[in-house]
């Protein structure tokens, strides 16, 4: 029956891909046709299979309005043996007479079943409790009430509402515990962290896919996503041991169930448009306010100095009042009145040589340059998922397709991926099963250091476009781009032009496989074997042309090219034993033993074991993309890396045991050794204990209505990190490298003789950071099943902390100098998410969810006699300090108490530098009565105290509506863009923002916004991190709003529908906050410096259509 | 694939992951090896750190801070400069400790040479072993005496002292005996000839003698000078001269000439720009187009002071009186024309006096040829003019016909250069031998020494001539030597000696220098400041130079904190 029906739906939706003109699909699409034909085929064949004394239960799981519950749970009470539902809700499970069948769905409330003569059962779970979900760690499957640890569980359907190259910048305000640091670029990486900072770098959790550790998920699919569940605390942690410091997300992806039956489709199909919020971006001076705000300045520095003003600006003539030319660029003229050029002698000047001869008209209407460099940007996703299985086998496939424009152009992610997931059992004790995913990915034009995380922190063609004049337009007279060749507006370079003709035929490309097979061994009851192989290997390709383009007043006069590629190959390799029995009908224990083998993986600082070749060169004969090639070049540069990668070896082992539901312990420990350390310090062992106690099993709580249930959780235990080791850390080397350690020893003028220099000084003692973590919750609920609440209260020391000691100057600091066992750092914080749930009316029902994470994050210790680290900084401006007692990548710099009023007020103040009126007044600190660099004081931080999520899902009939707030508050942003933007004398002459009408006068003394308009850059201008920078970066942003309409009449007279809906929504469509700059949620280069806002790339409104069918 | 076995007992060997693309001890410790550390030495010559603070020219350290020129462009831009050529550096300062940490680098890889050579005795064969000594302990001593010209007090030690005892040095050493003994072993076991982008022995003996005269050692300074004069050649075997063309000492055509006492090699195609003249690359024109070098990014523009410095008497003599910045003296030119005097541009008057043509092959004024690309535009070359005045660098900038053969484009500017750098050059030698000669020796030695010199630049037929082929002179020259009545009194020759070091050496970085080792530092740079902030008041007005404190530059705030103030000690008044 379905077969057909499934074949002829396939093939109907494969020609519309097809129309899309989008081959690869396409060709996925014809192979996932072939494999689901062939897999009822086999489901026939081993049908036989099914052992006598089971047989199989099978039914349909739903809520209590019929609707199916897919991926519901249901597991043979005592026993390890469970099944999932598909996405009809429809179960199989071998089962025998007499077994208590327990089936749970996330936010329903847990049922059993006692298997009686009837092989259907059909299931109606209640909404509830949410302790029933099932928590995932990759090793063990168990369910939130059995557990004892800190723990939280994100539904798949939260990952997939929001179209996002990368799954984990959905974990946003979904997990009380987890903050999430994310811009607007598709297919970034995010500052992604659990339960705060626990070192300075390397401060990532650690990924799980199915059982397979790895850096990024950036490949995988949400909607092929079945669970995913952040373990938070050592004790939940501390099975991942030596790499679980930092929290680690643990993914799984969907699996069919078994059961003879239909294989079920599903499609998701997600399509809309980005918008750029042009709106919503910072305004700049017009050209007619910008010139006059040129000469205004004039006259600023003339009473400065005590001099008659003089306007001297290229463009805008000599008198008081500016004027504009005809022309701000003539073929090398500049600010030229049309009668005093030839036209035709410059359009034969521009025929001779083009790329040099330029023609440029004032734009008076004044250009957007943001406006210019971005776009509404289309995006779109769609997925296939089929599932099915028969009694002895199960599969999923899922095939997906997205497509994501960035706002900026010649900015884009593109990903195809494809995933089999299947199970067989080839004896009654013995099954197989293999997770396999291969993986395109395309992310073009991205910037910023670590996959895009860092772009805040750079001088990005967005903080372009508020350096360019408004006075210069996008092209010349000529249709080439214009830009600063114009005299007088500075360095800025056409941003325009950099996105279109230096990223538009940029290639960047991942090609991957990601997977593991597995052997399952059941012996005998409660005795499980798992083997597990998996690997990860991947193909980076990428090329960048850079065009040669002289109308720039610094131009890029060689035309460059470069590519690279490379590849990365580690496998883990895990065997595990668990055992699970029920004693005496109340003692119930767990036992779990493994080993696990992992080589060449990467790490936060280190590439997987594999190669990468690059070259560049420049000016080749011709530009034409199919001659360009490393051999067209000149002046090649050919550089190639070998990579090791990581290796680990583990051995863990998980004891648990509870009595009657009652009372639960649990002990971990896990003893790891990695090869980033020497040998006398290889190996680390941690452990973990927790124990759980269910308040309302206790009789005396019987006769309470209030507790539906409460369970008190507490847990100590200790993980370890490496994450931050280079994997030389060991090492003493010598290296060479071309910028310097070589050296053209004959007096040649081409070329240089390679020469070796100290390289890195190696420490051979370094050993695991180790992190302390104690966490106390609870879980409850109450109001008759209503509210649920999980809190926890937790503290994490981590000590031994690998900090990178800088070496004196006088020893040699080229050298990379070792991570030492020196540092300490604290965190605290509390955990909550309340669930509240109800209905107003029977078909009205309703969901607040809100998590709550509170965060205080302090550094203890760097190293004996270190109080501080300095790190990084723009163009002079260094606000970067982390220092003991403050959070990592606090603010620092001097206190601005004001503007100077008068010649009077510089004198009276203490002696400051660049000291004059209408500019910063600094704070004494130490009062010594002069300014100097130790009155530079803590400024803030970026170190949000508290951050969360709420959602809000009303269910109305067929109708449903979603709303989804994020939100910050106790951080400071140090808006460095102002340097840029809000100083005349920065740059001068480049593009200036409109504090310039707030700068200060007399009349506005402290009120004003800016130190007064001048050119002067000193320590008391422009020159210094100073609290003015520092804004408010608390905010609170709408993030989803969604309707969806069930077509639920349609399905029910369907035979072939299961499912269908189609839903609007609006995304970031609201941000509020007080920060000025185009997004409050800063990044940077983490975790030692971020919240650095040079030119943020921002998260802007997008709009979406969603349908959703099964078949 | 042990691992694969259950168990522990191959976890050990499974752990074992060797670093890749890097050498151990065992690998260096040859004779390829040990010449390789050599070469990474001399890498570090030109710095290690890519801040130009590190270039050997020190064109602000030395030479803006000697009042040759400003740091040019506008006031946003590099803005970290702003206080240091104000005078008004903070210990904090990244540049400077970036300077400090670059030549200590040097001082590091040195030392690893050399301890290499000790731990390795069969490494190499004994004339190789003294040679690679001799050049190793040559730069070492080089980057000690770049320490110690710029921060006085340094720790001094050798390639003798462990790692974890170097850092526990203070700086109170002796730096001057550790420069001689490295200077003198140079000088006994180097070869005159061998590559030309090795340090010869002469080059130490001109080091010495250098060396010799920033201690007030006169005598002993003639004595190597003497020697350099007389039987000095360069590396590839010129004897010592100087170039008939002053302007050709500047030229990458023309590099390892015989003017080259001890220079910094530089070159293009070497897969990073640093190995070509990365610390000058913002030191061109500003948005010339392809009418002039480099494009970026208008530092280091010449002062007025310096301008005016050329300006000669009828006789062609300088005007050693310092008249020469009076308004009747003043070289008049654009900035003049326009921001003081409200002209048009278009309408400039070319300065008709008498000038050193010098003048003309160190500066870039409006009007003039700038080497063969076009006539100086004026302010259209300019970043800021009323910030940075009218004058653009002219020396070690590369010619238009040598775009791409003597520069390195791969780079984000075109002003990758590949002229060396000379760190010594004969004319200097000449001149800090009449130097020595005023205070310890022959006035007539003394006076023959800077005509050698003055006798190169009246060369008329190297002079600038007008780009309109008509071959005139593109100024009015005049420059005539010395007579011996004008070295009448050791006064007058040694006024007539320091003002030849300024006139021949200007923009070279050696100024400052001279200046504090001469004691007049405050009283020539309150004069500088006060005359050149009438006109760049944004820029200079209210700065003064601190007398015992701004002789000195700060030790880096951030390796007293790494060392503690108990080890490094600041400079007076820091």
């Amino acid at each position: 029956m379905i077969l057909k029906s499934d074949y002829h739906s396939l093939k109907s939706f494969t020609g519309k891909i097809r129309k899309s003109g989008n081959k690869v699909f396409s060709l996925l699409m014809g192979l996932v046709c072939t494999f689901a034909l062939a897999a009822p085929t086999t489901s026939l064949k081993t049908v036989t299979a099914i052992e006598a004394f089971q047989s199989a239960i099978t039914g349909t799981i739903t809520d209590a309005s019929g609707v199916p519950l897919p991926a519901a749970n249901v597991v043979i009470k005592g026993t390890t043996t469970g099944a999932a539902a598909d996405f009809d809700g429809n179960y199989s499970i071998q089962a025998s007479p007499g077994d208590v069948l327990v089936f749970s769905y996330t936010g329903y409330n847990t049922k059993e079943i006692t298997v009686g003569t009837s092989n259907v059962i059909n299931v109606v779970l209640e909404e509830g409790l949410a302790l029933d979900e099932v928590v995932v760690t990759g090793y063990t499957v168990e369910s939130k009430r059995e557990t004892t640890a800190a723990v939280s569980i994100v539904s798949a359907e939260e990952l997939a509402a929001i179209p996002s190259g990368n799954v984990e910048q959905q974990l946003a305000g979904r997990v009380a515990g987890v903050t999430v640091i994310t811009n607007g670029q598709p297919g970034t990486q995010s500052q992604v962290r659990v339960r705060g900072y626990g070192g300075f770098g390397g401060n990532q959790p650690l990924y799980i896919v199915d059982g397979v550790p790895i850096q990024s998920i950036d490949f995988l699919s949400p909607d092929d996503i079945a669970t995913t569940t952040v373990l938070k605390d050592a004790a939940a942690a501390s099975i991942y041991g030596a790499r679980a410091a930092n929290g680690v997300i643990v993914y799984t992806t969907k699996q069919g169930s078994r059961g003879n039956r239909k294989t079920n489709i599903s499609i998701n199909i997600q399509s809309g448009i980005t918008d750029p919020n042009v709106a919503g971006s910072p305004k700049m001076l017009n050209p007619q306010e910008m010139a006059e705000w040129t000469h205004i300045a004039y006259r600023n520095n003339a009473a400065a100095n005590g001099t008659a003003p003089q306007y001297t600006h290229p463009q805008y003539g000599s008198n008081a009042t500016p004027t504009f030319p005809d022309y701000l660029h003539a073929d090398g003229a500049n600010g030229v009145s049309a009668s005093d050029i030839n036209l035709a002698q410059i359009q034969a000047n521009y025929e001779a040589d083009p790329e040099n001869v330029f023609l440029i008209r004032p734009n008076l209407a004044g250009t957007n340059w943001y406006r210019e460099i971005t776009r509404v940007a289309p995006t779109s996703r769609v997925s296939v998922g089929f599932d099915g299985g028969n009694e002895n086998g199960r599969f999923y496939v899922g095939l997906n397709m997205q497509s994501i424009d960035g706002i900026l152009l010649s900015n884009s992610q593109d990903r195809y991926t494809a995933r089999f997931n299947s199970e067989f059992d080839l004896a009654p004790w013995l099954s197989i099963g293999e997770n396999f995913q291969v993986t395109y990915n395309s992310v073009v034009g991205q910037s910023g250091g670590n996959g895009g995380q860092g772009i805040a922190a750079d001088e990005s063609e967005v903080l372009s476009a508020y350096r360019m004049p408004t006075i210069i337009p996008v092209f010349d007279d000529f249709g080439s781009y214009a830009s600063t060749r114009a005299a007088g507006f500075n360095n800025p370079r056409n941003p325009v032009r950099r996105l279109v003709q230096d990223r538009g035929d940029d290639k960047a490309f991942s090609a991957s496989a990601i997977g593991n097979f597995y052997a399952l061994i059941k012996p005998f009851e409660g005795f499980t074997f798992r083997s597990s192989i998996g690997g990860f290997y991947y193909n980076f390709n990428n090329l960048d042309y850079n065009y040669r383009y002289l109308g720039d007043s610094e131009p890029q006069a060689s035309y460059s090219f470069g590519e690279g590629s490379e590849y990365g190959f580690s496998w883990t390799f895990t065997n595990t034993i668990t055992y699970e029995k029920l004693f005496g009908e109340k003692h119930k224990i767990k036992v779990l033993v493994g080993q696990e083998a992992i080589e060449g993986t990467n790490t936060p600082v280190a590439a997987p074991r594999g190669r990468r070749i690059q070259g560049s060169g420049i000016n080749p004969f011709s530009t034409d993309l199919d001659f360009v090639t490393m051999s067209a070049v000149q002046s090649p540069v050919v550089q190639s890396f070998i990579r090791k990668g990581v290796n680990f070896s583990s051995l863990f082992g998980q004891f648990q045991y509870n009595y009657d539901e009652r009372y639960y312990i649990s002990a971990v420990v896990r003893r790891d050794g990695s090869s980033v350390f020497g040998a006398n310090n290889r190996f680390g062992t941690f452990p973990a204990f927790s124990g759980a106690w269910r308040v309302t099993g206790e009789s005396f709580m019987d006769n309470q209505n209030l507790f539906q249930d409460l369970k008190i959780r507490a847990g100590w235990g200790q993980m370890g990190n490496s994450n931050n080791v280079d994997p030389a850390n060991q090492y003493s080397l010598a290296a060479s490298a071309l910028d310097n350690t070589f050296y053209p020893i004959q007096g040649q003028n081409s070329g240089a003789n390679e020469g070796f220099a100290t390289s890195r000084i190696g420490n051979p003692d370094a050993k695991w950071e180790t992190s302390t973590t104690t966490n106390i919750g609870f879980d409850a609920t109450i109001i008759d099943n209503h509210l649920d609440i999980e809190f926890d209260w937790w503290k994490r020391d981590t000590e031994d902390l690998l900090f990178v000691v800088p070496l004196a100057g006088v020893t040699g600091n080229f050298a990379s100098a070792p991570s030492r066992n020196v540092g300490a750092m604290l965190n605290r914080g509390i955990d909550l998410r309340v669930v509240y749930k109800g209905n107003f009316t029977e078909d009205f029902s309703f969901e607040f969810a809100v998590n709550n994470t509170f965060l205080k994050n302090e550094v203890v210790a760097f190293a004996p006699g270190i109080d501080f680290l300095d790190v990084g900084g723009q163009r002079g401006i260094n606000p970067t300090r982390n220092q003991i007692g403050k959070p990592l990548s606090s603010f620092f710099g001097y206190d601005v108490i004001g503007y100077f009023e008068s010649a009077a007020d510089v004198a009276a103040s203490p002696a400051q530098d660049g000291a004059g009126i209408g500019r910063f007044k600094y704070r004494d600190v130490d009062g010594d009565g002069v300014i100097t660099p130790d009155d530079r004081t803590y400024l803030g931080d970026p170190v949000a105290n508290y951050s969360g999520g709420a959602t809000i899902d009303l269910k109305y009939k067929d109708i449903r509506m979603e709303m989804f707030w994020n939100w910050s508050t106790g951080l400071e942003i140090f808006n460095q863009s102002k340097w840029y933007r809000d100083f005349f004398g920065t740059f001068e002459g480049s593009a200036k923002g409109i504090a310039a009408f707030n700068s200060w006068t007399p009349e506005l003394g402290n009120n004003a916004s800016a130190p007064i308009w001048e050119s002067a850059a000193n320590l008391s201008t422009s020159g210094a991190a100073n609290s003015w920078y520092v804004e408010d970066g608390s905010y609170a942003r709408l993030q989803r709003l969604a309707f969806t309409y069930s077509f639920s009449q349609l399905v029910n007279n369907s035979n072939t529908l299961s499912k269908f809906e189609i839903g609007l929504s609006a995304n970031n469509i609201w941000t509020i906050t007080g920060y000025s700059g185009l997004d409050p949620v800063v990044g940077g280069n983490a975790d030692v410096n971020f919240g650095v806002d040079v030119g943020n790339y921002p998260v802007t409104p997008s709009y979406l259509i969603n349908v959703n069918i099964g078949l | 694939m042990c691992a694969l076995v259950l168990g522990v007992s191959c976890s050990d060997e499974f752990l074992e992951v060797p670093p890749a693309g890097s050498l151990g001890d065992a690998q260096l410790g040859t004779a390829d090896g040990i010449e390789a550390l050599l070469i990474g030495t001399y890498s570090a010559l030109n710095g290690v750190f890519g801040n130009r603070f590190e270039g050997p020219n020190h064109w602000v350290t030395g030479s803006i801070m000697g009042g040759e020129a400003n740091k040019g462009t506008d006031a946003g831009d590099y803005a970290d400069i702003n206080p240091i050529q104000r005078y008004e550096v903070n210990p904090t300062s990244g540049d400077l400790n970036n300077l400090w940490r670059g030549r200590f680098e040097g001082i590091a890889r040195a030392n690893r040479v050399l301890a290499t050579i000790t731990a390795n005795p069969d490494a190499l064969i004994a004339a190789d072993a003294k040679r690679i000594s001799g050049e190793a302990r040559m730069l070492r001593g080089h980057f000690y005496f770049d320490l110690k010209k710029h921060f006085d007090k340094i720790p001094v030690f050798d390639e003798t002292l462990p790692a974890e005892e170097v850092i526990l040095v203070p700086n109170s050493g002796d730096a001057w005996a550790q420069i001689e003994a490295d200077f003198q072993y140079a000088y006994d076991n180097l070869p005159a000839v061998t590559d030309a982008g090795r340090v010869n022995k002469w080059a130490a003996a001109a080091y010495m003698g250098k060396a010799k005269l920033f201690q007030g050692k006169f005598s002993e300074a003639i004595t190597w000078f003497d020697d350099v004069i007389a039987n000095g050649v360069t590396s590839n075997g010129l004897k010592y001269a100087l170039l008939d063309n002053y302007a050709q000492i500047y030229n990458a055509e023309n590099d390892n000439h015989a003017e080259a006492v001890m220079d910094v090699e530089s070159a293009n195609n070497t897969g990073s720009v640093q190995n070509a003249n990365a610390f000058d690359d913002l030191n061109y024109p500003y948005n010339t187009g392809p009418d002039g070098p480099g494009n970026c990014c208008g530092f280091f523009q010449p002062s007025f002071s310096l301008a005016n410095s050329f300006r000669t008497q009828a006789n062609g003599l300088p005007l050693l009186d310092e008249s020469y910045n009076d308004p009747a003296n003043e070289v008049q030119n654009a900035f003049f024309w326009v921001i003081v005097d409200g002209n048009d541009e278009a309408d400039f008057v070319q300065d008709a006096g008498p000038l050193d043509p010098r003048i003309d092959h160190s500066i870039g004024r409006k009007g003039i040829p700038y080497l063969d690309w076009i006539d100086h535009p004026g302010q259209a070359w300019i970043r800021s003019f009323p910030y940075a005045g009218p004058y653009s660098p002219k020396k070690y900038i590369y010619y238009k016909s040598q775009e791409n053969s003597f520069t390195d484009g791969s780079s984000w500017t075109r002003g990758y250069a590949t002229m060396n750098y000379t760190i010594i050059r004969y004319a200097d030698v000449l001149l800090m031998a009449a130097e020595a000669e005023v205070e310890a020796g022959s006035l007539t030695k003394a006076l023959d020494y800077v005509n050698q010199v003055r006798a190169r630049a009246a060369n008329p037929d190297f002079w600038v001539k007008k780009s309109d082929g008509s071959g005139d002179n593109a100024a009015n020259y005049n420059i005539s030597e010395y007579t011996a009545a004008d070295f009448g009194s050791q006064d007058a020759a040694r006024t007539a000696v320091r003002f030849e070091r300024k006139l021949e050496l200007s923009g070279e970085g050696h100024r400052f220098f001279d200046l504090v080792r001469w004691g007049v530092a405050a009283e020539t740079l309150n004069t500088y400041l006060q005359y050149e902030s009438q006109y760049l008041v944004t820029k200079f007005g209210g700065a003064s130079f601190t007398a015992g404190k701004s002789e000195k530059y700060p030790i880096p705030q951030a390796q007293i904190d790494i060392q503690g103030s108990d080890v490094l000690s600041q400079n007076p008044g820091y």
